[in-house]
């Protein structure tokens, strides 16, 4: 009973402090007090003001708590909204005290499909919004817990799972899809925050007749088994009132010979007007990609000067290799460079996209293709940081062979790589050049950890040998370590509260929240 | 797609809840055979659409449980679309076409892989001539190994994937990389790599323990002998590989 009349008591406090709930207007000015959506504000810097923990003090940092769920690993980035967290496994969310690491609330709703991963929940007011791997969009009350609604977005008997962190824009959920083995369309949708009801669907595949449908084969029915999933959070300019989201691999994934061209907007990112769902510009970083090279990561927004002139760029560290800076107002590519070495493409197209070598897809008796189909980077989260002016990315270094398996019409995955080595490194590249700045060694294998940076001049991540790194974002110079005893695959994030700064560290089914001792 | 491999171990990466059970293959050649002759002149012979659409992405056979839906498709037909009714086939051959359906679907759901038994003929494309030449001359492969010593039989030991994969990268993770770690007391101790990260050096000694130390306290030499391996990657042509595995092939 005296555990009962304890969580009573709890759940009571802290619903009382979540009562606030969270206004979509705060989203364009995030206060530091929050970490309201999943890269934490919308330009995907991932890149916290906050400057109590400094390179000074960062090794007298200690624990404020350790808290445990029965889950498999934590994916997500936890938001924390009036000292509340909301994070996530694949059909579970927990509403966290961020004081204490106390579970206030937990949401279970099993289901069938894809269980690969959850990135976490978005929240509009009082409501949290979650996907579920039977690619449902799922709304339920930040105070309980309870559910609101449930819609389906599509339908998981023929492929669809979701896993990706919604973004609130103004009155829109804007949620993406998964889908991995079978030949499905994807796209993005735009829900009400109030009752789930679709407000428009942006479609990876232009229809037929459409600009964009000559880079499919006429007369086939490729273009509309495309791919092309929103499986990664996208990015917000409120200024210019466009969305920037990536997209994932075309279907078939390995064979491309049932659908010859470049396959837009598969492999793309795409800049959407919230409001209408419309396609202003698409960047296509893997045209006709054949190596599940998905350009579905992260596109971090930031402004610099170019010869004189100020623009409002946009950064991506793509799948297959390469960086990319693009003017986001136009699309117009401004770098393209790998950060790996690769050996897929035959050069730079006079719009900045990297043309595929035909003798690197897959064939029956295998071909040697750096990066693997894992990729050079992937879902981990990148970081900008203002200061440095430097774009920070887990890159792999990869060599995979690629066969191209299927007899007759080719489905599904129709082929698959089998990797022969991967190691990871952190780099520091400048947006100017594409150059690397610095590189910092991860490890054997394949880095899975995302990256946070800081005023504080910290850079946070983990390497392949489960430590947690802080290091100097200028040199990349390793400042303080500590050995969690597992896996990074989530993402670090901060935020102050009670005046004291948090860093929190998912790994695995536990999280660790950092402080300076009081 | 968000498949990495090295995590498959730590998420529970369930496609579907139920696994479909192997069908009988008699019961799915005896499917492929009727569809063949009552589906196969519009659906194609294999279900991957012709005239009419790929049952293989149709949401009719990927809804279906044990002929509930594909059923009546097959007795009624869609006289909207065009599609004739059947009524002349047994239920017995109705369920045979379900079965060869889900195989047919279920293989294209499963084809992100590699099978394990995939065929000798298929990679063995090669000119084993020039494999022989490249092994001895510009890969620098008879620097570490010989056709009749550490190679004699190796086409034997592993399966024709597997072969593959072995010349290219022999060997997990690190396995063979062995360090000597110099102690700040001048003693030297070599042995198996068991972990080697930023801050730490651990080896299995000669005594067959454990040992570890910090890195800023010793001095380390590490020996990789798949270095050269690694160094190949950016060099190997394709048809490097293809001359190179055709040569391997006949060490037997």
């Amino acid at each position: 009973m005296l555990t009962r009349t304890f969580a009573v008591l709890l759940f009571a406090a802290a619903a009382s402090r979540a009562a606030d709930g969270l206004d979509p207007k705060a989203l364009l000015k995030p206060p530091t007090d929050a970490w309201p959506t999943y890269n934490g504000d919308y330009s995907g810097r991932r890149y916290s003001t906050l400057t109590q923990i400094d390179q000074s003090n960062v090794g007298h940092l200690t624990l404020a708590w350790v808290a445990q769920v029965r889950s498999v690993a934590i994916k997500s980035t936890p938001l924390e909204v009036n000292g509340i967290l909301y994070f996530t496994t694949p059909d579970n969310v927990w509403a966290m005290d961020a004081r204490t690491g106390r579970t206030i609330w937990h949401y279970q709703r099993e289901s069938q499909g894809d269980h690969i991963g959850q990135r976490g929940v978005a929240m509009y007011k009082d409501w949290l919004y979650f996907e579920t791997p039977d690619c449902h969009l799922v709304s339920l009350d930040a105070k309980n817990g309870k559910l609101r609604w449930d819609v389906e977005m599509a339908d998981p008997k023929l492929g669809y799972f979701a896993t990706v962190a919604p973004l609130v824009v103004k009155d829109h959920i804007l949620a993406g899809v998964s889908g991995d083995v079978t030949d499905i369309p994807g796209f993005l949708d735009s829900r009400d925050p109030e009752t789930g009801n679709l407000q428009w669907r942006w479609f990876s595949q232009p229809k037929p007749g459409e600009p964009g449908s000559e880079t499919w084969p006429k007369g086939t029915d490729a273009i509309t088994h495309g791919g092309g999933m929103t499986w990664v959070t996208g990015t917000y300019d409120p200024e210019l009132n466009l969305i920037y989201w990536g997209t994932g691999n075309p279907n078939p994934v390995i064979s491309g010979s049932s659908r010859l061209g470049d396959d837009l907007y598969t492999c793309s990112i795409v800049a959407l007007n919230p409001d209408t769902g419309k396609l202003k510009w698409a960047f296509q970083p893997s045209p006709h990609d054949t190596h599940d090279w998905d350009a579905a990561q992260t596109p971090v927004l930031f402004d610099d000067t170019y010869n004189g002139v100020h623009r409002k760029l946009l950064a991506q560290g793509s799948r297959n290799g390469y960086f990319f800076v693009l003017d986001r107002t136009t699309g117009e590519n401004i770098v393209t460079k790998p950060f790996i070495q690769t050996n897929w493409s035959s050069g730079v197209d006079p719009r900045g996209e990297p043309r595929p070598k035909k003798e690197k897809e897959g064939t029956p008796d295998g071909v040697l293709v750096s990066p693997s189909s894992n990729g050079a980077t992937n879902w981990m989260a990148p970081s900008y940081d203002p200061e440095t002016g430097l774009f920070y990315l887990h890159a792999r270094r990869s060599w995979s062979v690629f066969y191209m398996t299927a007899e007759g019409k080719p489905e599904g995955w129709a082929g698959r790589d089998r990797g022969l080595w991967e190691n990871s490194v952190l780099e520091a590249l400048d947006p100017k050049t594409g150059n690397v700045k610095w590189q910092h060694e991860m490890g054997d294998g394949e880095g899975t950890a995302g990256i946070l940076t800081t005023a504080g001049k910290l850079l946070f991540t983990a390497d392949n040998n489960d430590n947690l790194l802080a290091l100097d974002p200028a040199t990349g110079k390793t400042i303080w370590h500590v050995n969690l005893g597992g896996r990074m695959v989530a993402s670090p994030s901060t935020f102050q509260l009670d005046g004291r700064q948090i860093l929190l560290t998912p790994v695995q089914n536990v999280i660790f929240a950092w402080a300076l001792p009081k | 797609m968000h498949r990495v491999i090295a995590l498959s171990i730590l998420t529970a990466g369930v496609l579907f809840a139920q696994p479909p059970k192997k069908p009988d293959p008699a019961v799915v050649e005896r499917g492929r055979s009727q569809f063949k002759s009552s589906c196969g002149f519009c659906h194609g012979d294999d279900a991957t659409g012709n005239r009419a659409p790929d049952l293989l992405r149709s949401a009719v056979v990927l809804h279906d449980v044990a002929g509930d839906q594909i059923g009546p498709v097959i007795r009624n037909g869609k006289p909207d679309l065009g599609m004739p009714g059947f009524s002349n086939l047994s239920a017995g051959q109705i369920s045979d076409i379900v079965v060869f359906l889900h195989n047919q679907a279920d293989e294209a759901l499963h084809s992100n892989g590699v099978p394990r038994d995939y065929p000798l003929k298929k990679l063995l494309t090669g000119d084993a001539q020039a494999g022989k030449a490249y092994f001895n001359g510009a890969g620098g492969c008879a620097k570490c190994h010989s056709a009749t010593g550490d190679l004699a039989g190796v086409a034997r030991k592993y399966s024709p994937l597997d072969l593959q994969q072995r010349m290219l990268y022999p060997g997990g993770r690190g396995a063979s990389v062995t360090a000597t770690v110099m102690l700040a007391n001048g003693q030297k101790m070599e042995g198996p790599v068991v972990s080697n990260d930023e801050f730490d050096i651990s080896i299995t000694g000669p005594d067959g323990a454990y040992h570890s130390w910090p890195k800023n306290a010793v001095k380390m030499e590490l020996h990789d002998p798949l270095a050269p391996h690694r160094e190949l990657f950016s060099k190997y042509t394709d048809a490097d590989i293809h001359n190179l595995y055709a040569y391997m092939a006949t060490l037997k």
